[in-house]
Order: structure tokens, then C-alpha cells, then sequence
């Protein structure tokens, strides 16, 4: 178990050498697909590497030359890799312009500064009532296989496509399996190996991936735990798009706390709902897009609500409380969080926000609020 | 600075009647017995052309506010209703206005308030305009009907754009209008609007065609706030009248060659990108007239608007006419927007009107007009030796306004032109 968290920690501490390096042993092209909605199986059909793009490892410089301070961390930090000639080993990228606005300039600025051999741009509606969405949204997705194919020159068959699926849905289901033990025994993962864990899979071949994830399944399964001391649980929800820092994951450990499920889009939105293999496989895909849960709020779906999954989650696994991380200038999240906090009061549920910014967090203040939302639920 | 130089302002005082009257009817509207909408995006004119709904739009309420200067006390209730500061100060504006409804909370300005909805219209044209309608909806329980108005980032995106947005619009939007209205969507009706409509818009556009001369008659303010009787009058005799008379005003100053800056006119030339700062025009244009410059053309004022001079009012399906004004007709709102639309637009904008120089407004709130701006100003740049900067603020929250540094900068852009002229 050790070990593989160990090659876990390896890829996500430098995802810029592991990618390159992937390429260089893959033989094959890499496309970076920016979060959080992009099919990848569709890529992975292809015979490309696919990898969600991440948030990156150092302060903005020359980014703020062509986004404003007041967009996203990935957003700031995309663009700074990017016009820094850091990501010079993508071959292309896919960007899902309707998901929120930030993202529709990337296109625009890759084309001046990459000039990536691959680019596509996503229009994948909001799902709203109707037919209309159905059909556009399917027509998406078709056009983006078609743009694949000739890409690489090579047709993508409803067989080699299923395979791909075939292979995600497996990485779903190892993911979730991983969940399933670290619900039962909170201890066995820290917080930040887990978001590890997810984050690797967006980096790394999913067969390479699987293969990691059914050693450490098997670890985890023969591993007992016994806790030193009650820890107080709590579900994280929200960061939508990005990493969280790993500092802050170690501060609500130390507190007194453990994280035995989450809401995060690194964490278990990624690898919710495998996709259908029964009948045509993009009308599958396209049916896994378009589904309402885990609710993300990029997605305009405003008949079932937020705060309710948050607090089944919660309740399911027993947690006391709930810590929402929203990232700053994420405007889904942020038109959404008044109606997530009013639901938590509604139902009595104690919820504390902690903001969070690409280069700089005052861990001080982030440490005042959490330990007094430990207080409330009964820790520390 | 020698020469002492004065804005001469277009007479608009038209406008103001016409705003009062707008906001007066539609809430005097419920007394009448008929039903409200409230719509974000374009497709507010299904609800207008119904007769008895009464219909507001996103944008037009937050220019009123802030024109007014009753913004702040209607963003302040948002707040205390728990939205965060980043988020758009229209979806704030909306929402706080709701919350002040629904709570009762007092109000030095009844003015701000509007009846509640009957209908929310969320068209999500910027992507983040529809979420002030789901959580209206959330809130309050209101009926929501949400629609789907991708951006097209090229031309050849447009068609299949437009084919979906028709499909949602008559197989959601029209069925819940009726429903809402009790009655059939009454197409001629939607005609007989956007015909007085498209004529009005014609003299707007010779209008605008006045900010080609040198020098120039008015400034993009002037026509900013002529924008109103557009909407506020739509397809009424008075907004025909407006435009008629502004058109005679410009005719009159050209002929007696009377600029829009005395005393001899204006020495900068600059394009305004963005949104307009509906609650700060005067502090803007105040910090740029001293030293002779005038924004004379932009992209928001001219393109945030379906042309109805481009529509075929005859057509046989007026709804897919109206749609087919955002998407393939010759004015292309849908890719004009976008940053490779937005920069085309621009170039032409900036050789036909003469600019000398370029300023972003870049809203911290609303990413909509934002997108590429910095990198459009470098490829203008490059292209056509002419210089723009960035400013930032809002269009309406005063807490994002920072005077000082936005003078410095207008300062360093004239400095800039005066550099490149020597």
C-alpha cells in the first residue's frame, strides 16, 4: 500500500515531468482536457492520452498579462503554464466553453501563444428540460469524435470506443471501491493522499491507474485500523475544477477531524456514474453528461439541490458537519453557495466556507475558522 | 492642458420620461390583473410580445438602478441576504431586490422595487446569467424556464447554434409563456412590435453613423443613454420620435459644425470596450474630458442588441427570425461577444471611426465582455500602432470603483497617443 501511494505521490508532486515522460514512453500524443466535463474516453478511443488539465505549482507571472487577477487559481495559473512554455509537451486541448466563462478564452489564447496541432471547443449545454438539450448536447459530442478522428487520421468504432468506456467505468468502479473501505475506516487514507489518489487518475493512463488502484485496494482491504482517538468527521464539498491545497487537508486532520467522503470535483464527482455499455456508446456518454447528481452548479440544474445531496452525504457517513471549500472567483459556486447555506441552516446542519486562492492563503485564518467549526460540531 | 475643454452634451432628456413611465407601468402591471416576467438575455421580446404579460430585463433594471444611483442600497440587501461580493452585481441587484420583497425589509426608494415574477425567462447567453434566475427560483418558488444561448466562437458554428436554440425556444420557452399567460402566442402580435421596432432602429443606426465625423457631435454616452427608449418604448411611436429628434440634433451640429467637446472638439478618439458603467458615466466622462477625449464608438453599446433592423418582420416563422438575428444575421451578436468576433468587430470599429486610442472596461464582476481583452489590445496593438489599457471596476457596484487608479490610467493611455504622434 505504501508503495503505491508512494508512485501516487511521485506523479502529482511534478505532473508536468510525468506527463512529458508518459509521452515520451507511451509513444503516444497527449491532450489536455480541461475540467470538469470533457468525455475523455472519447480521446482515450482515439489513441491519445488524454489528462485533466491541473492547477499549477507556482505563482502567476507572466499570466496576469493576459487574464485578470480576479479570474480562477486554474484559470490564472492554466494560462501562466501555458504562455511560460510549460505545458510545451500537450499536443492539444479540449475546452468546454459553457461550463463557465473563464474558460471560454483559453482557445483564444492558446491559439496566439501555443498553438497547440489539436484544439476543440466543447459546447455542452446546461442541462435544461427538453429534447433540444438531449439532441445538441449527443451532436456535441459526435462533432468532438469527429474532430478526433481527423486529428489522427484513424476512425473511432463504436467497439474501440466501448473499450475505452469499458476502462473508465473500471477506474470507477476501483475509485469507488476505495471510497467504500475509507468510509468504513476513515483512518486508513489521509485526506491529501486521497485527493492524490483521484488527482493521479487524471494524470496517468487509466490502465495504468487500475492496475495502482487494485494493489491499493488490496492493501487497504487487509489493513486493520485502530483509531488512537475519536476523530470528528466531516464532508468536504465543493473546489470546483482544482486541486485544494494539501496544507489545508492536514489542517482539518490536525484539528481533530477525518474526512471519510467528500463532494469534490478531486474526489468522488470525478468517478460518479459509470457510463451505460449497453447500446449506442456516445447516446451513453452524452446520457452520463447530462445527469442531474452529483449536482454541479456549471450545469444549470435547478430541480434537485445541493445542499440536499451534501447533507445525505453527510448523514450517510455518520459526520457531524460540513466544510465547503470554494475556490475564489469561481462564479458557479459562488451564485450558488447563498441557497447552499441556507439549506445547511434549514436543516440544523453546522457548515463553515473557507475560501481558497491559487498563490496565497492566510493558513492562520483559514486555521481560526476551522477550529472554531470544530468547536461547534464537538472536536478539538 | 491649455486648452480649457467642456462637454457639450446631445439634448437626451427624452429618455428620462420614457425610463419612469417603463418602470411605473410594470409596477403598476399585477394591479391590472396581468402577469410579470423577468428575463436575462434576448429572449425577453417572446415575453414583451405578449399582451398581457409584462416583462423586465436583466440588464435594463441594473442600468435604471445605477443610472439612478440606487444600486448600493438593493446590492447592500444582497449581501445581508448572504451572496458573496464576486458574484455579478446584476445577479446581486436581482436578487437583492427579491429579497427585499419577499422579507419586507425597509427601502428608502421604492423605486428599486418591482412586482415579483410570475415567470422567470433565465436566457443563458453569458454563462452566468442564468444562475440569479435558479436560485429566484430556489428562493421563492417562482416558475423558471431556462434557455440555453451558446456563444458561437466561430462563423461556422452559427447555424447549428441558432438551430438549437429555435428548437428549446418552441419546445420550452413558447409552451411556458402560454401556460403562463393563458393564452396562444400570438405571432402577429411579435410583428406588430418589431415593425415600428425595425424602423426605429434604422435612425438609430444613421445615428450612430455620426461618429464617423471629425469633429464629433456626440460621445458614446450621449448614445448610451439613448439606448433606453429602444426597450423601454419598443415598437412604440414615442422611441421613433426619440430617435427622429437625436438624429435632427446630430444633423443640426454637423451642419454648424457644433462639437461634442468645446471648444473645437476632441483631441482623443477613444474606443470603449465593455460593458457602459451605468452608475459612474459622469465620473468616467469627467476624468477623460479635460484633456479633449471622448469614447466614440464601442462594441457593447452597439452589438449587446439583436439589429431589428436586419430581421425580416414578414417572415413567416417570426420566431426563428428573432433567433436568427443573434446567430446568422449580418450583426452576429453570438459571435461578436466572443473574442474572435470581438476582435474583428474591433478592428473595423477602430479604422472607421478614426480611434487614437483603446479603453478595456473590464468588469470585476462579470466576465462576459472580458474574455481576451488584454490579449485583443496586443494584437490591435501590434497591427495598427494603436494603444489600450485596461481598466477594471464594475458596471454598477461602487465598492469595486476605484477612481484614482483608473484616472492614472486614462492619464497614461492619452500620454501614450501623444508619445506615438510625435
Amino acid at each position: 500500500m505504501e508503495k503505491v501511494l508512494s508512485k501516487i505521490a511521485e506523479v502529482t508532486s511534478d505532473p508536468y515531468g510525468y506527463v512529458a515522460g508518459l509521452k515520451e514512453r507511451k509513444n503516444k500524443k497527449i491532450i489536455g482536457c480541461f475540467p470538469m466535463h470533457v468525455p475523455e474516453e472519447i480521446v482515450h478511443a482515439a489513441g491519445l492520452i488524454p489528462v485533466v488539465i491541473w492547477r499549477g505549482n507556482e505563482p502567476v507571472t507572466w499570466g496576469h498579462a493576459h487574464v485578470p487577477p480576479y479570474d480562477c487559481g486554474i484559470t490564472r495559473s492554466f494560462v501562466d503554464d501555458a504562455v511560460r512554455g510549460k505545458l510545451s509537451f500537450m499536443d492539444g486541448f479540449v475546452f468546454h466553453i459553457r461550463q463557465c466563462l473563464q474558460a471560454g478564452e483559453f482557445p483564444f489564447i492558446m491559439e496566439r501563444h501555443f498553438k497547440p496541432a489539436y484544439q476543440k471547443i466543447l459546447y455542452l449545454p446546461a442541462i435544461y428540460p427538453g429534447d433540444a438539450t438531449r439532441d445538441f448536447a449527443l451532436k456535441e459530442l459526435e462533432s468532438f469524435k469527429t474532430s478526433l478522428e481527423d486529428f489522427t487520421g484513424n476512425m473511432i468504432s463504436d467497439d474501440s470506443l466501448k473499450k475505452s468506456i469499458e476502462i473508465y467505468n473500471k477506474n470507477r468502479s476501483l475509485m469507488e471501491r476505495v471510497y467504500e473501505i475509507r468510509r468504513a475506516k476513515p483512518e486508513i487514507l489521509k485526506a491529501k493522499e486521497v485527493m492524490q489518489i483521484v488527482w493521479s487518475g487524471m494524470l496517468m493512463p487509466k490502465e495504468d491507474h487500475n492496475e495502482l488502484l487494485a494493489e491499493l485496494i488490496s492493501g487497504m482491504e487487509e489493513k486493520s485500523i485502530t483509531p488512537q482517538k475519536e476523530r470528528i468527521k466531516v464532508i468536504l464539498v465543493g473546489c470546483l475544477c482544482q486541486t485544494l491545497q494539501f496544507d489545508i487537508l492536514d489542517l482539518i486532520e490536525d484539528l481533530g477531524m477525518i474526512v471519510p467522503d467528500d463532494d469534490l470535483y478531486i474526489g468522488s464527482r470525478y468517478f460518479a456514474n459509470p457510463v451505460n455499455l449497453n447500446g449506442n456508446p456516445m447516446k451513453a456518454l452524452a446520457d452520463r453528461y447530462l445527469t442531474k447528481s452529483p449536482l454541479c452548479p456549471t450545469k444549470g440544474v435547478w430541480d434537485i439541490h445541493w445542499g440536499d445531496e451534501a447533507i445525505k452525504r453527510m448523514r450517510d457517513n455518520d459526520a457531524k458537519g460540513i466544510i465547503s471549500v470554494r475556490v475564489k472567483y469561481c462564479p458557479p459556486h459562488t451564485c450558488y453557495y447563498p441557497d447552499f447555506r441556507s439549506k445547511m441552516a434549514e436543516e440544523g446542519v453546522t457548515e463553515v466556507m473557507i475560501e481558497m486562492e491559487h498563490e496565497i492563503i492566510s493558513l492562520e485564518g483559514v486555521k481560526t475558522r476551522l477550529q472554531s467549526f470544530a468547536e461547534t460540531i464537538g472536536g478539538v | 492642458m491649455s486648452t480649457q475643454y467642456k462637454i457639450n452634451k446631445l439634448d437626451t432628456s427624452g429618455v428620462g420620461p420614457l425610463v419612469d413611465r417603463h418602470w411605473r407601468e410594470l409596477r403598476e402591471a399585477k394591479e391590472k390583473g396581468m402577469k410579470i416576467a423577468w428575463c436575462a438575455g434576448p429572449m425577453f421580446v417572446y415575453a414583451y410580445a405578449t399582451p398581457n404579460i409584462a416583462s423586465h430585463f436583466m440588464a435594463g433594471y441594473a442600468a435604471y438602478c445605477g443610472g439612478r444611483g440606487m444600486a448600493d442600497e438593493v446590492l447592500e440587501a444582497a449581501e445581508r441576504y448572504g451572496e458573496l461580493r464576486d458574484t455579478c452585481s446584476y445577479h446581486r441587484l436581482h436578487t437583492g431586490m427579491a429579497a427585499m420583497i419577499m422579507n419586507d425589509w425597509p427601502v428608502s426608494n421604492p423605486q428599486v422595487l418591482l412586482p415579483m415574477p410570475d415567470l422567470l425567462i433565465g436566457g443563458r447567453f453569458c454563462t452566468e446569467m442564468s444562475h440569479y434566475m435558479e436560485a429566484i427560483h430556489r428562493r421563492f418558488g417562482v416558475k423558471a424556464v431556462t434557455i440555453e444561448i451558446p456563444s458561437a466562437r466561430s462563423r461556422e458554428d452559427l447555424p447549428r447554434l441558432e438551430k438549437f436554440l429555435t428548437n428549446q425556444v418552441k419546445e420550452t420557452l413558447i409552451p411556458a409563456i402560454e401556460e403562463v399567460s393563458g393564452s396562444k402566442f400570438d405571432e402577429e402580435n411579435m410583428r406588430s412590435i418589431l415593425r415600428p421596432w425595425k424602423e426605429t432602429c434604422i435612425i438609430r443606426n444613421k445615428c450612430w453613423e455620426f461618429f464617423k465625423k471629425k469633429p464629433s457631435p456626440w460621445t458614446l454616452w450621449d448614445y448610451g443613454v439613448s439606448i433606453a427608449p429602444v426597450f423601454y418604448a419598443m415598437g412604440k411611436p414615442e422611441s421613433l420620435e426619440y430617435y427622429n429628434n437625436l438624429l435632427k440634433q446630430l444633423e443640426e451640429r454637423t451642419e454648424k459644425n457644433i462639437p461634442a467637446v468645446h471648444p473645437d472638439g476632441e483631441k482623443y478618439r477613444l474606443y470603449w470596450d465593455g460593458w457602459l458603467p451605468w452608475s459612474f458615466l459622469g465620473k468616467f466622462i469627467r476624468m477623460m474630458i479635460p484633456y479633449g477625449a471622448i469614447p466614440i464608438a464601442g462594441r457593447y453599446p452597439w452589438e449587446f442588441f439583436p439589429h431589428p433592423e436586419d430581421i425580416n418582420t414578414e417572415a413567416d416563422d417570426i420566431i426563428h427570425e428573432w433567433i436568427r438575428l443573434i446567430y446568422t444575421s449580418p450583426n452576429t451578436l453570438s459571435y461578436h461577444d466572443g473574442p474572435w468576433g470581438g476582435q474583428e468587430h474591433i478592428e473595423d470599429l477602430i479604422q472607421t471611426y478614426s480611434i487614437d486610442g483603446m479603453l478595456f472596461f473590464s468588469s470585476k464582476t462579470c466576465r462576459m465582455w472580458n474574455l481576451g481583452q488584454q490579449e485583443i489590445i496586443a494584437n490591435i496593438e501590434k497591427k495598427y500602432g494603436i494603444p489600450g489599457i485596461v481598466i477594471d471596476g464594475d458596471m454598477i457596484d461602487s465598492t469595486m470603483v476605484s477612481e484614482d487608479q483608473i484616472r492614472t490610467r486614462i492619464e497614461a493611455l492619452l500620454e501614450t497617443i501623444d508619445a506615438r504622434r510625435r
